[in-house]
């Protein structure tokens, strides 16, 4: 078995780039249908293992990449979403007798050749190679073209239903999430409302809303979920002053700052979902401005900033130009302490 | 070769017991049906045999060749008298060791507990009360287990006994047959010790399955590569328990080694053979990482905690009390940076006990992992403590206890693994890493048992 990568003669398709806007199904969601040998399987183990190691810490120097750990933690689960027989076949090198037994597959061998290359030598990232992250308790799929939704983002959901435990009023009422992506916000939001709660989630992506649609199906929350293209509130205005809640993880980034990104970041992740402008606050100023008009009194709000800075100047805005818009407007500290949303409700 | 005795008794003076004393109870089918396929090949009658053994010349190969046999069993090694003797001893020790074993383990008692089960699990009330429902059907599961267990024991003797009876009543040698009675013999003591080993399990959680977390002391590369040594020999040591054994998270060392691992090992008493191993273990060698080969010693800590069932950790640790930090990648966060750095570190502030995880794809999977972990931390260190609540724990004895250094592993000027709290030692330092730790395990839990029963030995 090789031990350098020569690009074999797939026997099945490489991921395709952006174009596609047929969603595609993750790894691990795929048919077991593929063969091979526990011996040819553990060949490809070890030297996915090796170019692990090899990188050791040179991406975290470089650009805060991952070191050689998260990636061997990562190749872990590339396994768990590949393999249809359980992992632990691997960890049993005593049993070389079982070298010619079969191994099913969601993918053929060569692929996985083809897949741990492109995440370690390219840097793509980890979630669009097995096509899915695992995100709160959801496991939502992504590939190429639409924003992999981040754990800090995770806080929102629970800033929502925190909003909702202290006015019952939102449970049933209607939810804006902008900018979806993968739908990540949309969905974790819609599993915490009441049976009349809906929730419209926008994208100006043809990619985002088409693997939006899809995650929503794969939560059977069709009934709940509406998923619209278009550019922010566009798509919303049949719905004007309806909204008891508004999220959004809007593009954010300086502009200036995209280039200096980590790999898997900069060369991959759309820069439609990143790029905030000048300031990168060009949207999150936009959404501001909008919610004045699309909430109801009363209703909450949660949007996700770069940080610090930007959420104090956003908090300064709204108490500012849009004074006596909104009520109980503050900062919220993400896991690393980094101010990292600003909440607040709609005056009533 | 079938028929062959190898001899180094001098004279054959002990006749075989008559057969009167033979088959009390119904022997085992198999041996009866063995017992018939012998009488139809052609044997040594027994009259051929006596007269040629008692005559047999001192010290010299006697060979019973029966060239009209024509049966040769080459798989079968050849049987000396002398061996059939120690084998007939054995028999008879092991007879005795399993009548002792089950009056130890209350064989009444048992079956007097077995009928209270059965009565209970039939009851129609039996679930109205899911929990206790649940604790009386696996109450009478280990009851029943335990009586099959011991009357396995009581069969398997008999089997043994049965077939030393046979050979005599035969008065010929059956290699084949007295090859099974000695593999008997020896599974069987294999399993009474495994028994006693589980007589000494008595502790609350040492039936449940135990996750193993080894960190690597200070001392750079050689206390990672000795951290991974230790992964390694735990890991041969589940596998060879056959135990299911799963490294679940693992850091790797920047030249060599790990800094952390963790392993969880599924299966019956996993957690109480492994709870003495927790502490300090020490290494002492000339480093491989060393260029003037030095001896260096190197450290790292082992932590064993139970893995409780989800549902069974009915602890509540108020919020106030809980540490929870996530690991972040560091730089700016959010869509500035893409890493599955999913790792929760949760510390019980009251006590300082703290716990990692990071094997999880999400930070909420892991936050839950860690709590059940930190749960069954607090839940120990309570018992240890013989405290009733997680509130009485005493935080700084808990550092002390845990971190206390348990074992030797010298492999240079010479070679040596010894226990400091049971003296046990061995040289065979190969096996030993291999995952040989039965001796050092059962002469701890041995210690343990004698402290507790008599702690005017804790001195």
């Amino acid at each position: 078995m090789r031990l350098s990568f020569i690009r074999p003669i797939s026997c099945c398709a490489v991921s395709s780039p952006t174009t596609l806007v047929k969603p595609q199904t993750p790894l691990f969601l795929r048919p077991p249908t593929f063969k091979t040998t526990l011996t040819d399987l553990k060949k490809w183990h070890l030297w996915a293992k090796s170019l692990a190691s090899s990188v050791g810490s040179a991406f975290l120097n470089l650009d805060n990449g991952p070191d050689s750990n998260q990636l061997l933690r990562e190749l872990n689960w590339l396994i768990e979403d590949a393999i249809g027989t359980p992992k632990s076949i691997l960890e049993q090198p005593h049993k070389s007798r079982n070298g010619n037994s079969t191994v099913l597959i969601r993918t053929c061998l060569d692929e996985l050749y083809v897949l741990w290359k492109q995440r370690v030598e390219e840097r793509r990232p980890f979630q669009y190679v097995v096509g899915c992250e695992h995100w709160r308790d959801l496991v939502l799929s992504v590939q190429e073209g639409v924003l992999i939704p981040r754990p800090e983002t995770e806080l929102i959901v629970d800033l929502v239903d925190e909003a909702i435990k202290e006015n019952e009023e939102l449970r049933d009422g209607l939810w804006g999430d902008l900018g979806t992506g993968s739908g990540a916000l949309a969905i974790g939001i819609a599993r915490i409302l009441g049976s009349k709660g809906r929730v419209i989630a926008t994208d100006l992506s043809p990619v985002a809303t088409a693997v939006a649609s899809y995650n929503v199906q794969r939560y059977d929350l069709e009934e709940k979920v509406h998923v619209k293209q278009g550019s922010w509130f566009e798509p919303l205005r049949d719905n004007e002053g309806e909204f008891v809640g508004l999220v959004s993880n809007p593009p954010y980034i300086p502009s200036k700052d995209i280039g200096g990104l980590q790999a898997e970041v900069g060369r991959h992740e759309p820069r439609l979902a990143l790029d905030g402008g000048a300031s990168g606050m060009n949207d999150l100023i936009h959404l501001c401005d909008g919610a004045v008009s699309m909430l109801k009194p009363g209703g909450f709000f949660a949007f996700e900033t770069n940080g610090d800075e930007q959420s104090k100047f956003l908090v300064h805005y709204i108490e500012t130009k849009k004074q006596g818009s909104f009520s109980k407007v503050k900062m919220v500290s993400d896991f690393a302490g980094i101010q990292r949303f600003i909440t607040g409700f709609r005056g009533r | 070769m079938e028929g062959m005795i190898q001899s180094s008794v001098p004279q054959y003076s002990k006749p075989f017991h008559s057969l009167a004393t033979m088959a009390r109870s119904v022997p085992n089918p198999r041996i009866i049906a063995m017992h018939r396929r012998r009488h139809r090949i052609p044997q040594l009658t027994s009259h051929s045999f006596l007269p040629f053994i008692s005559s047999s010349p001192t010290g010299s190969t006697v060979s019973f060749a029966t060239p009209e046999v024509g049966v040769s069993n080459t798989e079968t090694p050849e049987w000396a008298m002398q061996d059939f003797y120690t084998l007939r001893k054995d028999v008879e020790t092991v007879l005795e060791r399993v009548e002792e074993i089950r009056a130890a383990a209350g064989l009444k008692q048992l079956q007097e507990d077995l009928a209270a089960l059965e009565a209970a699990a039939t009851d129609s009330a039996l679930w109205d009360n899911r929990a206790t429902a649940q604790e009386t059907l696996q109450a009478l599961t280990d009851c029943k287990d335990k009586l099959k267990l011991l009357h396995d024991f009581k069969t398997q003797a008999d089997d043994a006994e049965t077939i030393i009876k046979l050979t005599e009543e035969m008065e010929s040698i059956d290699s084949a047959l007295l090859q099974e009675a000695s593999g008997i013999i020896k599974e069987l003591n294999k399993a009474l010790d495994r028994f006693e080993l589980t007589q000494l399990l008595s502790g609350p959680y040492d039936k449940e399955a135990a996750v193993i977390t080894i960190t690597a002391g200070a001392g750079g590369t050689d206390a990672q590569d000795w951290a991974d040594m230790l992964l390694r020999m735990y890991v041969r040591w589940g596998e060879k328990q056959r135990y299911e054994t799963k490294v679940v998270e693992k850091s790797v060392g920047e030249e060599a080694g790990i800094k952390s691992a963790t392993i969880e090992i599924e299966g019956r008493y996993a957690y109480g053979y492994l709870s003495g191993e927790k502490g300090t273990h020490r290494i002492v060698r000339q480093s491989p990482f060393n260029a003037k080969g030095l001896r260096q010693t190197s450290f790292s800590g082992v932590e064993v905690m139970p893995l409780l069932p989800e549902d069974s950790t009915d602890v509540e640790i108020p919020e106030e009390d809980l540490d929870i930090s996530f690991t972040r990648a560091g730089g700016k966060g959010g869509q500035n940076v893409n890493k599955v750095e999913t790792a929760v570190r949760i510390t019980h502030i009251p006590t300082g006990v703290a716990v990692r995880c990071t094997e999880e794809r999400t930070q909420l999977a892991n936050k839950i992992k860690a709590l059940s972990r930190l749960k069954a931390k607090l839940l120990v260190i309570a018992e240890e403590q013989r405290a009733c609540e997680i509130k009485q724990i005493r935080g700084n004895a808990v550092k002390a206890e845990w971190g206390q250094q348990i074992r030797n592993y010298v492999f240079h000027p010479y070679k040596l693994v010894k226990d400091v709290r049971t003296a046990y030692e061995t040289s065979d330092i190969t096996s030993v890493m291999d995952g040989e730790l039965d001796p050092f395990i059962k002469a701890y839990l041995k210690h343990k048992y004698s402290m507790t029963a008599n702690p005017s030995g804790l001195s």
